[in-house]
Formats: C-alpha cells, sequence, structure tokens
C-alpha cells in the first residue's frame, strides 16, 4: 500500500476540495471548513496547506477567469489531482476497514 | 450597496509582504473574506472592528515569516534556434535540399563557383597591381621626384637636384639617382651577353631600398667605382655554383668590373626591374659626365624623408614648394616637380621614362568592377532560382510553421542553406583557381600564385563565400519566411505573384552587366585592332632595324658601303632613335618671333639623308636631307605641328632660320605628321636633325627576303663589329609591344566577360527550364485546343524579350560612359558608333532566345497526353 503523509488538516482542506469540486478556491475552502467544523481558522493557515499540496501533488491549481467581483482580481481554483483522489480514497478505505474490525463492545457508550 | 473593503493602509502592507507571485488570488480572497465577515455580523461599528481584526490576523498569517510560498512552476526552456542542435538541422536541411533538386543546385553551385573563382582570380591580379613595392622597409618614406613641363610629365629629373637638395633641406635624409634603363655587354670566359637590364646607382641605394642582399656587404657594395651588384639569376647565368664575389667580368670590351655583391632576384612586384647596378661613380667617371647641371634631365631620383618628418599631405606640398623654390634659384626652366610616392608609382599616369611595365590605375579598377559584378551576377542566380522555386517550398514553409516554427528560424534555415551552398562552391572555385592561374598568369604575364599559407587570404575568402551567401540567400529567406500557412497550405498561391516583378528585375539587372561586358569586349577590340591596323603615319611593315653598338660607328664608312652593295639591305636609313616610343626632347628651340614666355618641349631625333624615304614619311613641303647639299647637316626637317607652334604654314615655313641644341639653321622640309610615341599621346613637335651620331641601321627588308636580310645583316656585323652579339628587331613588333599592356588587359576582359555572361545565361536558363516546368499543364491544354509549336515556344519566350529590352535601354548609356572613358586614354582612338550598342544588344538577346528557347521548345514538343495525364 502507497503510503501517504497527510496531516489531519491537510486531509480536512483535501475533503473540502472535493466536497466543492471545481469551485475550491481559498474563501471557500475557509468557509466550507468553518462552517463544518466550527473553528476559526486562519487564512494563512489555509494558503499554506494548499501550497503545500500543491507542491506535493495533491492538488492541481489554476487561475479563474477575471470577473468584476473582487476588484477584477482573478481567483485560484484548486482541483484534486489523481493522486489526491486516491489518497482521500485510500484514507477513507483504511478508515472504513479500521472500523469494521472494531467490536461493536468497544463503542458501547455506557461501558458497564 | 457597495461591498465593504478594508483600510488601504492594510491592502497595501499585504501588497509589500506577501509574495508576489501569489499576491492576485490572496489578496482577492481576503477582501472576499473581509466583506463576507463584515456583512455576517451587525452592521456596526463593533461588526466593522471585528471583521478588521479577522482580516489583520489573517493577513498577519499570509505575510512572512509565516506565509508559505508558492513555487513557480518549472518552465519548459525554449531552445535557442542557434543552438548546436538546430544548426546541425538547418545544415542537414541544406543538404537535402540539395540532393533533391540536383539540376538546380549544379547551376547555383557551377554559377556561384564560376563567380567566385573570377573574383579570386581578378582579386588576386589587384592585390598584386596593389602590392608594389610595398615591400620596402621604408616604402612610405622615400618618394621620386618628377617634374611636369606644362603637359609633359617626365619621371626623370637633373643630375645636381638631388645633392643639392639635400644639402638644403634637412627634412630629406637621403637621395639616390638612378639612370635610365641602359645596357652593357658583359663577358666571362666564354659567355658573352648583351644585358639590357642594367641601371647605375648612387651608393645610397641599398640603404634606402630594401632589395635583399644575399652576399656581400650592403654598406659598401656600391662604393667601389669597378663594383657591380649582380641578382641571383646572373650570378648564376655567368658563373654558375661557383661564389660569384669577387668574380671578374669584361664590360663592354673595354674594362673589367669586380662583383662586389648578390641582390635576392628582384620581386616582381617591384616598378624597377633589374639585374645589373654599376655604381653612379662608373657612369660619371668622365669629366664630362661629372657636370652636375640641374638643366639635364636623365636620372630617376628618389628622396628617403626623415624620420622626423611626417609625411602628411600639407607637409609634402610644403616640401613640393620649397624644392620648386631651390630649383628656381638654380635655373629658368619651367617645371615643376612633385613628390611621388614609391608605392604609388606603378599605378600613378604613365610619365615619360616610367619604366617599362607600369601598370594602370583604370585597369585596376575596371576589373575590381568586373570582379564585383560577375559576383552579383552569380548571386542573382541563387536569388532568382530560389525566388522561382518559392511554390514549391511554399507547402514545406507552412508546414514547419504549423508545427511551430517562427520566423526566425525559418530565415535563419534558408540563409543556412545559401550559405553552405556559397561554402561548397568556394571549395570548387578555389579548385578552379589552382587550376587555371597558370593559365591566367600566360594571359596577364604576371606570376601571381595563392598565397595559401596566408591566414589573412582564406580570411578574406571565407568573408566573401560568408556575404555571398548572406547576400543571394537574404531575399528568398525574407521573402519565403513571410508566407502565411493557412494560405500556402490551402494552395492559394496567388499571394505570391509580388516577387515576378522582383525576380524580373533581376533578369534585367544581369542582362544589363551582360550587355556593358559585351559593349566593353567589342570596344576593346576594335580599339586593339585599330592600333595594330593603324598606319602611324610612316610604313610600319617590313622594317627592320639593328642597333649600331661597339665598334661599327667607327666604321661607318664600311658600314655604309657594304649595305648599300648587298641589294636586301641596300634601302637603309641611319636614325639615333625608332618612332616607336621616343623619349628625346629638348626646350632650347628658338626661331624670330617667339612669344618669350613660350617653353615647348620640342621631341628630337636624328636622321640621315634616306630616313624620309625609308619610312616612307609624306613630304608636305620643302625636301629631306640631301647629300648634295653640305649645309644641310646644320638644317633642320620639321613637322606640321612644330609649324603649328611657330606659326607658319608648309608654304611659308621653307628657308625660315631656327636655332635649336646650338645649331643655327633653315628648315629645308615639312614631314606631315606621324607619330614617335605610344597613341596614347597626342602628336607633338618634333624636329629631325642631321645625323652625326648613328643609333639604328634600319632597312626597309624586300617582301619575301626577310631572312636572307637578316642573315646577310648578321655577316656584316660578324664582320664589322666581332665583339657584339648581333642584335636585329622589327619596327612592327616594336611598336606591338608598346600595347602589350591593353592587349593583356583585352585578354582578361574578355575572358571575365565571357565567363560573366556565361554565368548570368546558366541562372536564366535555370529560370526558363523552371518555368516551363511550372506551365507543363497549360502548354497541354493549349496544345490539345490547337496552339502550335510555335505557339508556345513565343508564349514562353515573349517576356524575356521584354526584360532584355529595357536591359539594353539601361546598358547603353552606362556602356557608352565606361567605354568612353576608357578611350579617352588614347589620344588617336576609335570612335564608338551605334553599331557597337546595336551589335552587343543582340548578341545579348541572341543569347537570351537562345538559351530560353531550348527550354521553350523541349516544353513545346511534349505529346499533351503525357503532361496531362497525371492527376
Amino acid at each position: 500500500m502507497r503510503r501517504t503523509y497527510l496531516g489531519e488538516f491537510e486531509e480536512l482542506v483535501l475533503l473540502t476540495i472535493g466536497v466543492l469540486h471545481g469551485q475550491a478556491y481559498g474563501v471557500s475552502i475557509s468557509q466550507q471548513i468553518e462552517q463544518h467544523t466550527g473553528r476559526i481558522v486562519t487564512f494563512g493557515a489555509i494558503h499554506n496547506t494548499l501550497v503545500r499540496l500543491e507542491e506535493k501533488g495533491f492538488v492541481a491549481s489554476e487561475l479563474g477567469g477575471a470577473t468584476t467581483e473582487r476588484g477584477g482580481r482573478r481567483k485560484r481554483f484548486f482541483t484534486l489531482t489523481t493522486l489526491g483522489k486516491s489518497a482521500i480514497v485510500d484514507i477513507h478505505q483504511l478508515r472504513n476497514r479500521l472500523w469494521d474490525l472494531m467490536p461493536d463492545a468497544a463503542l458501547n457508550l455506557s461501558g458497564i | 450597496m457597495n461591498t465593504p473593503q478594508p483600510p488601504r493602509w492594510a491592502k497595501q502592507l499585504l501588497r509589500w509582504l506577501h509574495p508576489e507571485n501569489s499576491i492576485e488570488e490572496v489578496e482577492g480572497d481576503l477582501d472576499e473574506l473581509y466583506a463576507y465577515n463584515y456583512r455576517k455580523g451587525p452592521m456596526d461599528k463593533a461588526g466593522k472592528r471585528r471583521a478588521l481584526w479577522r482580516y489583520l490576523l489573517n493577513l498577519i498569517t499570509v505575510i512572512p515569516p509565516f506565509v508559505r510560498r508558492r513555487r513557480d512552476k518549472p518552465k519548459y526552456e525554449q531552445p535557442s534556434f542557434i543552438s548546436r542542435d538546430m544548426l546541425k538541422t538547418y545544415f542537414k536541411l541544406a543538404y537535402r535540399n540539395i540532393l533533391k533538386n540536383k539540376a538546380y543546385s549544379v547551376i547555383n553551385i557551377s554559377g556561384l563557383a564560376i563567380g567566385l573563382a573570377s573574383s579570386i582570380l581578378i582579386l588576386l591580379w589587384v592585390q598584386n597591381e596593389l602590392s608594389y613595392d610595398k615591400f620596402h622597409k621604408n616604402a612610405d618614406r622615400i618618394y621620386r621626384i618628377v617634374g611636369d613641363f606644362g603637359d609633359l610629365k617626365i619621371a626623370l629629373n637633373t643630375e645636381g637636384m638631388p645633392a643639392g637638395l639635400k644639402q638644403e633641406m634637412p627634412s630629406i635624409r637621403n637621395t639616390v639617382r638612378l639612370s635610365e634603363i641602359s645596357k652593357a655587354l658583359l663577358e666571362v670566359n666564354d659567355k658573352r651577353f648583351e644585358e639590357e637590364r642594367v641601371y647605375y646607382a648612387d651608393s645610397s641605394f641599398m640603404s634606402v631600398f630594401s632589395f635583399p642582399l644575399v652576399m656581400g656587404d650592403r654598406a659598401t657594395a656600391l662604393k667601389r667605382i669597378d663594383g657591380v651588384l649582380i641578382t641571383q639569376d646572373m650570378a648564376t647565368k655567368y658563373f654558375g655554383t661557383q661564389n660569384p664575389i669577387g668574380k671578374v667580368l669584361r664590360k663592354d670590351n673595354h674594362e673589367n668590373v669586380v662583383v662586389t655583391g648578390v641582390l635576392a632576384n628582384i620581386p616582381a612586384n617591384s616598378d624597377l626591374q633589374f639585374d645589373f647596378i654599376f655604381p653612379m661613380t662608373a657612369l660619371e667617371k668622365t669629366k664630362d659626365a661629372q657636370r652636375n647641371v640641374w638643366e639635364s634631365f636623365s636620372y630617376h631620383s628618389y628622396i628617403q624623408l626623415a624620420n622626423s618628418f611626417e609625411p602628411s599631405p600639407a607637409h609634402l606640398t610644403a616640401l613640393e614648394k620649397q624644392i620648386n623654390q631651390i630649383f628656381k634659384k638654380h635655373t629658368s626652366f619651367q617645371v615643376v616637380f612633385q613628390l611621388q610616392s614609391l608605392t604609388k608609382i606603378h599605378l600613378s599616369p604613365t610619365r615619360l621614362g616610367d619604366s617599362p611595365g607600369h601598370g594602370n590605375a583604370q585597369y585596376v579598377n575596371i576589373f575590381f568592377i568586373t570582379a564585383i559584378l560577375i559576383l552579383v551576377v552569380a548571386c542573382i542566380n541563387f536569388m532568382n532560382l530560389a525566388t522561382a522555386r518559392s511554390a514549391r517550398r511554399a507547402k514545406e514553409i507552412g508546414l514547419r510553421k504549423a508545427v511551430g516554427a517562427i520566423r526566425t528560424q525559418l530565415v535563419l534555415q534558408f540563409l543556412s542553406e545559401s550559405v553552405f551552398i556559397s561554402f561548397v562552391s568556394l571549395l570548387l572555385s578555389v579548385g578552379i583557381v589552382f587550376l587555371f592561374l597558370p593559365i591566367f598568369n600566360t594571359i596577364s604575364d604576371r606570376a601571381l600564385a595563392m598565397p595559401v599559407s596566408d591566414p589573412r587570404f582564406w580570411g578574406s575568402l571565407f568573408g566573401i563565400a560568408l556575404l555571398t551567401g548572406l547576400v543571394s540567400g537574404s531575399y528568398p529567406a525574407l521573402f519565403l519566411s513571410g508566407f502565411n500557412p493557412i494560405k500556402v497550405l490551402k494552395g492559394n498561391m496567388k499571394s505570391m505573384g509580388g516577387n515576378l516583378l522582383f525576380r524580373n528585375a533581376l533578369v534585367v539587372t544581369q542582362f544589363t552587366v551582360s550587355i556593358v561586358l559585351l559593349v566593353g569586349t567589342v570596344v576593346i577590340y576594335n580599339q586593339l585592332k585599330f592600333i595594330k591596323d593603324r598606319n602611324p603615319g610612316f610604313e610600319k611593315a617590313n622594317l627592320l632595324y639593328m642597333p649600331i653598338t661597339g665598334d661599327l660607328w667607327n666604321r661607318q664608312q664600311a658600314l655604309k658601303t657594304e649595305l648599300k652593295q648587298n641589294p636586301l639591305t641596300a634601302d637603309f636609313a641611319i636614325t639615333s632613335d625608332l618612332p616607336t616610343n621616343l623619349i628625346n626632347g629638348n626646350l632650347g628651340a628658338n626661331w624670330e618671333g617667339k612669344d618669350p614666355n613660350l617653353q615647348t618641349v620640342v621631341q628630337l631625333m636624328d636622321v640621315n639623308e634616306d630616313f624620309v624615304d625609308v619610312f616612307r614619311l609624306k613630304l608636305a613641303a620643302g625636301r629631306s636631307f640631301s647629300r648634295s647639299f653640305p649645309a644641310d647637316s646644320n638644317n633642320f626637317i620639321v613637322n606640321e605641328k612644330m609649324l603649328s607652334i611657330m606659326g607658319l604654314t608648309a608654304m611659308t615655313a621653307i628657308g625660315k632660320a631656327l636655332t635649336f641644341t646650338g645649331y643655327n639653321g633653315t628648315i629645308i622640309g615639312v614631314v606631315k605628321d606621324f607619330n614617335v610615341k605610344p597613341i596614347q599621346q597626342a602628336i607633338e613637335p618634333l624636329i629631325l636633325r642631321y645625323n652625326k651620331s648613328g643609333g639604328f641601321v634600319v632597312i626597309r627588308t624586300l617582301p619575301g627576303k626577310t631572312g636572307p636580310t637578316i642573315k646577310a645583316l648578321a655577316t656584316l656585323s660578324k664582320q664589322l663589329n666581332p665583339a657584339y652579339p648581333f642584335k636585329f628587331n622589327f619596327v612592327d613588333q616594336d611598336l606591338n609591344n608598346l600595347y602589350k599592356g591593353e592587349q593583356q588587359m583585352g585578354s582578361i576582359f574578355n575572358l571575365f566577360a565571357v565567363l560573366g555572361i556565361f554565368v548570368s545565361t546558366l541562372g536564366l536558363y535555370g529560370l526558363s527550364a523552371f518555368m516551363a516546368e511550372q506551365r507543363t499543364k497549360e502548354i497541354g491544354v493549349r496544345k490539345v485546343l490547337g496552339a502550335s509549336v510555335l505557339d508556345v515556344v513565343y508564349l514562353l519566350s515573349s517576356g524575356i524579350t521584354k526584360l532584355i529590352l529595357i536591359a539594353i535601354v539601361i546598358a547603353i548609356p552606362l556602356s557608352w560612359y565606361a567605354v568612353s572613358s576608357w578611350l579617352s586614354g588614347f589620344a588617336f582612338h576609335i570612335n564608338v558608333g551605334w553599331l557597337v550598342f546595336f551589335t552587343a544588344s543582340l548578341v545579348a538577346m541572341a543569347i537570351a532566345w537562345l538559351t530560353v528557347s531550348y527550354e521553350s521548345v523541349k516544353a513545346a514538343l511534349v505529346n499533351p497526353i503525357a503532361s496531362l495525364r497525371i492527376d
């Protein structure tokens, strides 16, 4: 099995990009994460993670067209690369396998 | 509602600090987040502050040191189009293209090779002409003093002047006088020759000039009064392998001279050509010769300027002025002296007394221009064929462009192709030059060689080839690379008609050059024929002469009696000089009523009673010298030109008193003008004196009896003058030799004119072949519809006629100007009539027609089925 080292936040960002499917850019990603996790995420954290993910080859980016929004400044859209997709699929499968292996008793709330 | 904006200072801060390559999206994202946060909360001051706080927090996280820099995507490097690989490709393509179109390549390469070879040959010749006397170490400080007597320009100077000048002028470091070229009879053991390349020179000769001395001491070589300097060739001729130093030669049968030095053979590019140098003291040892006068012009004199003297034009003019002033102090002669730089002597206009083999600057220019013209014609061939074939290569260019070739690359591709071809041609032309140099040397009477070891020579060849390649490739390169790929790939070739005009202009240029060359050839031929056939005022054929040397003149009575007795030699005359290239002249003619300011150089010949008869001269009035008038030894015969200067007519002249060279006599006869000099020079006044000093025996031989006459003369010479070898020659041969330079020039010019015309014909042939090929289908259709072979030939050839007519119109004034300026160098020359231009034009037209019609006829004869069946 290919070993992919993804940090927790990286994984989160990667998943968000998948969720946003083509509409992922700095603002949308940060809003999604805030919305779903309730954490306050600094923009720098998002930016740095995106840059790092791109360096690792999990995402690709492309500048969008100029619009009248944002004073004509273009957005940088992120998409998952094949490597990125297989990375989250790997992680997902690993988790699922682990969940399947877990005995029901372990999740018994009362524990009694 | 306006989008809320974060404060300007914060944005400014962001722009300063955030990495440049991601600022655009980050700034936009932050703005958007600010607006989002602002709107999300309550729209009050606190909300705004909260939004600002978020903004600033975000901002800090995206500026260094917290921000992560986006790495730029690695860009693919654009390979340079002059990289090694591309160059390799260009030349590979050129090679393949040459192989692909063999016929065109052969025409191109052979045309260029012939053009280059002609240029190399001519430039070698020109280079040699320009290199005269440059080998002297002090060449730039040596000047020759020459004088102008009005129109008469002489190369000689007086005996006393050089030494006198040196005394008064510190800027003159050294002077050397040289006698006119003279003869000497030299003898050692059984070897006896009459040498004709002999000079007498001051002892400073060896320090002023740098002729290398192989044996002997430079400083003392000419100090000994009975010494002699000989060249290596002469050393071998007289002494074989023996050491010649100190050996004795018997000179002129009456004195012994000792070899004091051996000179290396005189380089061919030396204006002075000699085999022997005797010391001037030997010439001046008789008291009579030590006159040191300033009025007798009989020596060449050279001065070497002091090293401190800077030979700028202004300084030299001042120096000339000073020389003229000093001269005026010594004599009342009206001569203007000039200084001639040693290296410029060879190509300066000929002066009286210049050494034989004098050059001609005009010929250097003519040949230089011819070389360039031939090269231009060859370049035009290349351009023409390349543009004509552009349609064929249009698809290639379109495809190259479509797959991403940029224009510069295509330009380079075509340029490298033409440079490649020009270098192949260069190689070929060097071979041609090697093969033809011996022939060229025979024609031009030179000893030219390829300076193979000189890197400068190869450098200039390389330069010429590169230039040729670039020039001839420039138009096709720029033209072809400009094609629009869409149009050419769609097969729309209409856009390429524009080059037809250019191509026609090139053809016109080529034929203009050809016609000019043709006119030149015709005119030179006619003028040379004119020279050969012209009657110089006397009958030049069948005149045999023998110089009177040694004891002959002492036995003149016996000589005359013997000559008279033999019917073969009975028709003879004695004259001091031959009327071929008379150098004798004198200023001292005087007559009643002469304008005291008039200073004329009158030429002078001493002739005997029979001269007028033997030379078949015509008398305008009076009579010739006669034995029945003893007073004739003081009398004169003059020519018509002399009369006109004296202001007399033939009727009034006879009996007029005339004082000349110390004789007081009367004019007894007027002879019609005849040439005594080469026909470049107009007829000058001439006085014939009665001969008392010998010179030459001239015999009018009987027709067909030349051989026996020579034999009779030889016997006579052996009998009366046994010490001297018998020598004879013919007046008409001497006359022909006078025009050797012109004849050589004519042959060289003819050769290159033919080559130039050939090269342009080659180009025209290629062009017409291509045109015929392009119109194969058209011709097929026309023939099917009933056109005859003649119609088709006319169709294909009519275009060229128009072009040639234009070329004729341009070429006639050009060639008229060119030949007129050449002919103006001759006092007697042909008149260039319209016939010459007509002939040349007709020949050019005929050549063009023949060239074009060959391919046209070939195309017209093809069965239309063959040409229409394809596709």
